[in-house]
């Protein structure tokens, strides 16, 4: 069973989000929801980034602009209210994820696409 | 609660904001000092510092054993500081204290290991002996010197000895230096900055700042004033310090992610492998970035070393970091710990099997803490997500192979490249797999051994540059080269006359050692000379003609017992495999010496012998110009001819099949070390031989004085030669058994060869190795039939030379201009040619008209064709004088 937030905004989308994000589906051809997930970007730092993904019972989802996304509750809870920008200027062309409680010191310097979860592993 | 400040321009002071942030023992999770917490104003600050102090020279401009002796004393600071840096690297960072007692000792000794390197070892200057500009001739030399502002930043995992990884070689290296330890850790790296005031290290040369990496970041990685940035972080950081930095192009070193592979061969001594295994996935909580987090196994020993794995890990003591008995500590934080929890859930998901931890552990009488069991997932994939991206956490992935190119095919498959290591009986196998595995280290039956001279860093995505050893000084640094020019005159620059229409070069220099022996008899000298020059074992190269003759045996006879044997299998116009071959017979002979007896194909193959005995490889190798440092191996020439001059030039002409012409050597180390010239030795030339190796010689006496880069000595050499030619040849030709006269053709060709020695030859020459190598026309006939054509295209461009040489040819030019008299001179040596029977036109000697287009092409591409008095740049006009000499 899905839960769904009670509380708003958990997740706040920054100025052309929503199309990249969007575009970024349609470009691929899928139509699934986008996980805000954990992971560790190498020696010494974690991150939040954006993987296209299915959900989970346990998930917290939420529907915003059209789009859904989703966020184990345990995620949620050491990140808090997460908020999803993305940039294009001089070099830098990505999505921005910074959270209310930062995973890092870095939160937010660097910029990520969007990953598409594998799902099969022989 | 202790209090920590900024440590900007030799001062410990608040932040601009006046912001503190609580740091924290991840043991417990209570707060265990207050930092200030820097902004921009104070990054700016700190910039600011070590910029001036840079450009105040008091550390900079330090000799390096200055340097080293303050860094030294810096050390001493750390070692008085010991016991509160180990106590607080623990408490800080959840280093278990059986670790974190070693930081401060291994910081002091990489400090003192770079400084002794800086002094002793660094080649702060390198002369550089051939620069492989043979027109520019002068010193050269490079000078390392610093990049000058330099940041670090270092991260929470080993935040004392990280961050001297970054201070040990900027400050000894003469940079100025701003730190920003992690924001968990930052304590240490403010205590290091209490013992560099302690040590008196110029105020602004180190600057510590605390804070938040993205706006400290920002800042430090885009400032004009910072000169370079060594990060040690995660690949998605430092890709954007790699971006930020470009705006300004700093100079950048990366240390950032791993996923090694520890890979576990079958014959390996199963105990050493799972105690390897176990360090180098759960040493510090699995929180080092060359973990080796993806063990292959091999099937063959795959269950038994799991089982003994999971014994091993389940023995493993988890406790408070500062207690004596526990092996591994809490993690650093909570977001860590979420990540790592994260991780473990997602490889259930995956499918891998966790056979051992997977859950948060408790310590007794703690509460709170960030501990984590150590974890072990077997029948992982490698392309799950597990095993491609870096945990951080006491999380081990087990992977299993059935081949050795297999192992080494999974461990090469990841984005990183950090490290990597080999467990086996055989080290020759465990080396074959290190050097297939693509990372910036591989341990062999060991993990995690850093050593201050041996370099550390990544390939792929694990980074970029190297820390520690001489190598990381290198990154601080950057080189300068200076040219100090040997000759300080515009009209010496052959560079600078590209914009110049005065195309002469006038300075020069003179060295030509050869030691002549000339004169009946003279033969005789060689065994002394043999002597002399220290050898023993001489080789004679020589062709079958003049073997035949008898010349090589009268040689071996005058060697005694100094002759290791005769070599005759050389061709005229030797390619660069007739050396080679020639070579391999000296070097089977274990030959010290060459002596050659023949023409110029016999010594230009006998100088490549020389160089390749000498340094090894083929003469392919060493087809350039000055690149020889050493003198070569020991050269004694006897020409038979009396044209090339090769006994004394620094040139050897051998044909490149691959280059398609003829190419040179060039360079004062071949010239030979003796020439012999006994007229005995052409006394059986045949005339037809005589006449075109002689007006070889008269082609090089005369461009030698034509080209730009003609002196006076060059002429009385050449001037003198072309008199002794014109008056001798003619005798020789009417009686071959003159020997006075053969003498003084042998003296007139080594004078012109040390003519065109110093001054090089012209365009004739370019034109004769161009047919000469299409068309196989011997040099000599090729040089004759062109030379007089070339006299008459330069005559605007060194008229006055042409009519010393017309002089020289007895023209009686009383009364005649200048111009006219340089074009007799073209004339008399054509009249030279008819007496003595040399071939007049090109046709006669077999060259195709319709060639003689692609001839020009080629002939205006030759080396020689640089140096002719005329500038040479339109193949249309040098067909013009094909076509004239046709």
């Amino acid at each position: 069973m899905k839960r769904r937030w009670k509380i708003n905004p958990i997740v706040k989308l920054g100025p052309g989000v929503s199309q990249a994000i969007r575009s970024f589906l349609a470009d691929k051809g899928i139509q699934q929801s986008i996980r805000i997930d954990l992971y560790f970007s190498g020696c010494c730092d974690s991150s939040l980034y954006l993987c296209v993904d299915t959900i989970f019972e346990t998930d917290l989802t939420l529907e915003l602009d059209g789009l859904t996304f989703v966020i184990n509750p345990e995620i949620y809870q050491v990140v808090g209210e997460v908020t999803i920008s993305y940039v294009d200027e001089m070099g830098r062309k990505g999505f921005v994820l910074t959270s209310s409680k930062p995973v890092g010191e870095w939160d937010g310097f660097g910029v990520s696409d969007i990953k598409i979860q594998p799902n099969l592993y022989v | 609660m202790e209090q920590y400040k900024l440590f900007i321009n030799g001062e410990f002071v608040d932040a601009d904001s006046g912001k503190t942030f609580e740091t924290i023992d991840p043991g417990t999770e209570a707060p265990i000092a207050t930092v200030a917490q820097a902004g921009k104003a104070d990054a700016e600050k700190a910039i600011a510092a070590a910029r001036k102090a840079f450009d105040r020279g008091d550390w900079s401009g330090l000799t390096p054993a200055a340097r080293a002796a303050k860094v030294q004393d810096f050390a001493d600071q750390i070692t008085r500081q010991g016991l509160r840096l180990a106590f607080t690297e623990s408490m800080n960072s959840g280093q278990v204290i059986s670790l974190a007692r070693f930081m401060p000792l291994i910081s002091v000794t990489l400090l003192r290991n770079l400084s002794l390197a800086a002094v002793t070892k660094f080649p702060w200057e390198e002369e550089i002996p051939v620069s492989g500009n043979a027109f520019a001739p002068g010193r050269e030399f490079i000078r390392r010197e610093p990049v000058g502002v330099c940041v670090g930043i270092s991260p929470w995992n080993y935040p004392m000895y990280i961050a001297c990884w970054k201070i040990a070689p900027a400050l000894l290296m003469g940079n100025t230096m701003v730190l920003k330890p992690a924001s968990y850790t930052p304590l240490t790296a403010l205590i290091v900055a209490e013992a560099a005031k302690a040590a008196g290290i110029p105020d602004g040369v180190f600057n510590v700042i605390a804070g938040p990496g993205r706006e400290l970041g920002e800042i430090l990685c885009t400032h004009p004033d910072v000169d370079k940035i060594a990060f040690t972080g995660s690949t998605e950081v430092g890709r954007e310090i790699m971006r930020m930095a470009a705006g300004t192009i700093k100079k950048v070193t990366l240390e950032l992610g791993g996923k090694s592979a520890n890979i576990i061969l079958d014959d390996a001594d199963m105990e050493l492998a799972v105690e390897g295994a176990l360090f180098s996935n759960f040493f510090h909580q699995g929180q080092v970035c060359s973990s080796g987090s993806r063990v292959l196994v091999s099937s063959k020993i795959h269950d038994e070393f799991l089982d003994k794995m999971i014994k091993r890990a389940e023995s493993i003591r988890i406790g408070y970091q500062m207690d004596q008995t526990s092996h591994m500590g809490p993690l650093v934080s909570k977001q860590q710990l979420a990540t790592v929890e994260r991780y473990v859930k997602l490889g259930k998901e995956e499918g891998a099997e966790l056979i051992t931890g997977g859950k948060r552990v408790e310590v007794k009488g703690i509460k709170g803490g960030f501990y984590y069991a150590p974890t072990i997932f077997a029948n992982v994939n490698n392309k799950m997500r597990i095993a491609q991206e870096e945990i951080f956490g006491p999380v081990l992935c087990i992977i299993k192979y059935d081949s050795d190119e297999e192992a080494i095919a999974i461990a090469n498959d990841s984005v990183y490249g950090l490290a990597g290591g080999v467990f086996s009986t055989n080290t020759a196998r465990a080396e074959r797999i290190a050097r297939g595995v693509r990372t910036g280290t591989m341990w062999i039956n060991n993990y995690h051994i850093f050593s201050d001279y041996c370099p550390f860093g990544g390939y792929k995505q694990s980074g970029v540059g190297r820390e520690f050893g001489l190598e990381s000084l290198r990154e601080y640094t950057q080189i300068k080269r200076i040219h100090v020019s040997a000759i300080a005159d515009h009209k010496s620059n052959m560079t600078f006359q590209i914009m110049s229409d005065y195309k002469k070069v006038d300075g020069f220099s003179y060295n030509c050692p050869t030691n002549v022996v000339a004169g009946h008899g003279a033969l005789s000298s060689i065994y002394k000379a043999v002597a002399d020059l220290g050898c023993r074992r001489a080789l004679i190269l020589t062709d079958s003609g003049v073997n035949k003759a008898g010349l090589a045996q009268l040689v071996k006879d005058a060697l005694v017992d100094f002759c290791v044997g005769i070599y005759d299998n050389i061709s005229p116009d030797p390619d660069l495999e007739t050396v080679d071959v020639a070579n391999a017979v000296a070097r089977e002979l274990k030959a010290d010496c060459i002596v050659s007896v023949g023409g110029g194909s016999v010594i230009d193959t006998a100088k490549g012998v020389c160089v390749t005995l000498k340094n090894g490889g083929k003469i392919n190798d060493y087809l350039n110009f000055l690149v020889l440092t050493e003198p070569q191996t020991p050269h004694i020439a006897i020409p038979t001819t009396a044209g090339t001059g090769s006994e004394v030039t620094n040139i050897a002409v051998l044909t490149s099949k691959g280059g398609g012409r003829k190419l040179f050597i060039i360079d004062t180390r071949i010239m030979p070390n003796v020439a012999i010239l006994d007229p005995r030795f052409t006394m059986t030339l045949p005339k037809d031989l005589t006449v075109t190796t002689a007006m070889d010689a008269m082609t090089h006496a005369i461009e030698a004085m034509m080209s730009t880069l003609a002196n006076q000595i060059c002429d009385g050499l050449a001037l003198h030669a072309i008199r002794l030619i014109n008056e001798n040849l003619p005798l020789v030709v009417a009686d071959g058994s003159n020997e006075k006269a053969r003498l003084s053709m042998q003296l007139a060709a080594t004078m012109a060869g040390w003519a065109f020695t110093i001054a090089q030859v012209g365009l004739a020459h370019g034109m004769a190795h161009t047919i000469g190598t299409l068309h196989h026309v011997p040099h000599g006939v090729a040089c004759g039939i062109v030379l007089p054509k070339v006299m008459r295209y330069n005559v605007d461009h060194a008229a006055d030379k042409l009519a010393l040489v017309a002089q020289a040819l007895g023209i009686n030019t009383a009364g005649m201009k200048e111009h006219d008299v340089a074009l007799a001179a073209a004339d008399a040596v054509e009249s030279l040619m008819k007496k003595v029977g040399h071939p007049m036109r090109l046709r006669d000697v077999g060259v195709p008209e319709e060639n003689l287009a692609i001839c020009a092409f080629h002939a205006i591409a030759d080396t020689a064709v640089i140096f002719n008095g005329r500038p040479v740049s339109d193949p249309n006009e040098v067909l013009q004088i094909y076509r004239q000499a046709y």
